[in-house]
């Protein structure tokens, strides 16, 4: 699981921008979907992700691996992520 | 992590430079940079808002040194996307050497060319290197019509640099610009948009800025055949959903400024000598390439839209559309 080709990414104050280049189109995240973007460009599937995010994130148990599959599964949906 | 946090991770989205919800003040350095990077060009199109043309590179156009001085700033800070247009970009001595310098660093650029340097050899260069795509001018599905307002433009010429691009694999935007006399070809234009391979099409009325301006009676498509233009596109744009994006903009240069006023995007336009403009249809300027760093003019970029000299400029051109026939007698912010 990757960005897609024409997929930048930036942190920022507020958390980060995806910038979709092809279509021009600017998604705003938060530090948490910036948190997950960082750990898809680091690598590993879904579970990894929100593992490594569990050490960072206080949340209730099973909380972070759901919403960050649902995460994940909308990035997909918009053409934002591949494998 | 919050629930409601997790729950709604992508806060907003929106086309640039129309950057809703977080607004660019938010922003540690701009989303977008569309670098004109000379004013030379081998056409003299009667609706070119440079009014650039044969001869017409500004003399103090940034040299070697500062060409890639402004490139590693905009590296370093991480702008994501970058346009090169001009005049006409292709013909500027270090063009290669730029697009390579970003490709490099991982930058995704855009070219914005009138088509005529797209040789085979040129389209593999750029497939070599990554450009992001190539958006060519296409103005007519038909030479009679495109050579007529590209003074000097080759039609078939242009056709066969966007196949070349087409066979070199490099993605292909069209760029449309509509007149009283290709406004008809409308149809035509996007089936042929898609024919020759592009991903996206573009078009929206033709600005009474630059050229346009001594030409306006030569060029300008009446209200009515906007409409009839406009009805084609939405047309268009179902027929060819999933396939090649049309994009399309109704409105008018005020209605476009007005917004801008309060959401300016998150794009500077750096002018061939390195000078930075708040927004092309606008004579303000805010900041120098030659003597500020792009972190510097990124801050103050935020300052100068607030500068009620802008508001007022856009207040007097809803009065005196001709206010924009000093677009290039800039002001400084």
């Amino acid at each position: 699981m990757q960005l897609a080709k024409f997929v930048k990414f930036r942190e920022e104050k507020f958390g980060g921008v995806l910038f979709e280049t092809r279509s021009e189109k600017v998604f705003t995240l938060n530090p948490v979907g910036a948190a997950v973007i960082g750990e898809i460009k680091a690598g590993g599937d879904s579970q990894a992700i929100a593992a490594r995010l569990q050490d960072r994130f206080s949340a209730p148990p099973g909380a972070i691996e759901r919403e960050v599959g649902e995460f994940i599964a909308d990035l997909r949906r918009r053409g934002l992520i591949e494998d | 992590m919050n629930d409601h946090v997790a729950a709604d991770p992508t806060v907003t989205r929106s086309t640039v430079p129309a950057h809703a919800g977080t607004e660019s003040e938010d922003l540690g350095a701009p989303l977008y940079v569309a670098w004109q990077i000379t004013n030379e060009c081998n056409l003299a199109c009667l609706h070119c808002i440079e009014e650039s043309g044969p001869g017409k590179a500004f003399p103090d156009e940034l040299d070697r040194t500062q060409v890639f001085s402004v490139l590693q700033q905009m590296m370093d800070l991480d702008v994501p996307y970058l346009s090169f247009s001009g005049g006409e970009p292709m013909l500027h001595p270090l063009f290669f050497d730029m697009v390579e310098y970003i490709c490099q660093r991982d930058g995704q650029l855009k070219i914005e060319t009138n088509g005529h340097y797209l040789s085979p050899e040129n389209c593999a260069r750029m497939k070599e290197l990554g450009v992001k795509a190539v958006q060519v001018s296409l103005d007519g599905a038909s030479s009679a019509t495109f050579n007529r307002i590209r003074v000097r433009g080759e039609f078939d010429r242009v056709i066969e640099g966007v196949r070349n691009l087409q066979r070199a694999d490099v993605p292909i935007e069209i760029n449309f610009s509509p007149t009283h006399f290709n406004v008809d070809e409308i149809s035509t234009a996007v089936d042929l948009a898609y024919e020759l391979g592009a991903y996206s099409f573009y078009t929206g009325r033709t600005m009474y800025t630059g050229n346009a301006v001594k030409t306006w009676k030569r060029l300008a498509a009446s209200e009515a055949q906007y409409q009839i233009f406009f009805d084609a596109l939405r047309a268009k744009t179902e027929e060819y959903r999933g396939r090649m994006r049309v994009y399309f903009h109704e409105s008018g240069l005020l209605e476009e400024l007005r917004y801008r006023l309060q959401h300016p995007a998150a794009l500077l336009i750096v002018l061939p000598n390195g000078l930075v403009k708040l927004i092309n249809a606008l004579p303000f300027i805010c900041g120098d390439l030659r003597r500020q760093s792009l972190r510097e003019i990124w801050a103050h970029f935020q300052r100068a839209w607030q500068d009620p000299r802008v508001a007022q400029f856009v207040d007097d051109l809803a009065a005196d559309p001709g206010k924009t026939r000093t677009l290039h007698k800039w002001v400084y912010l």
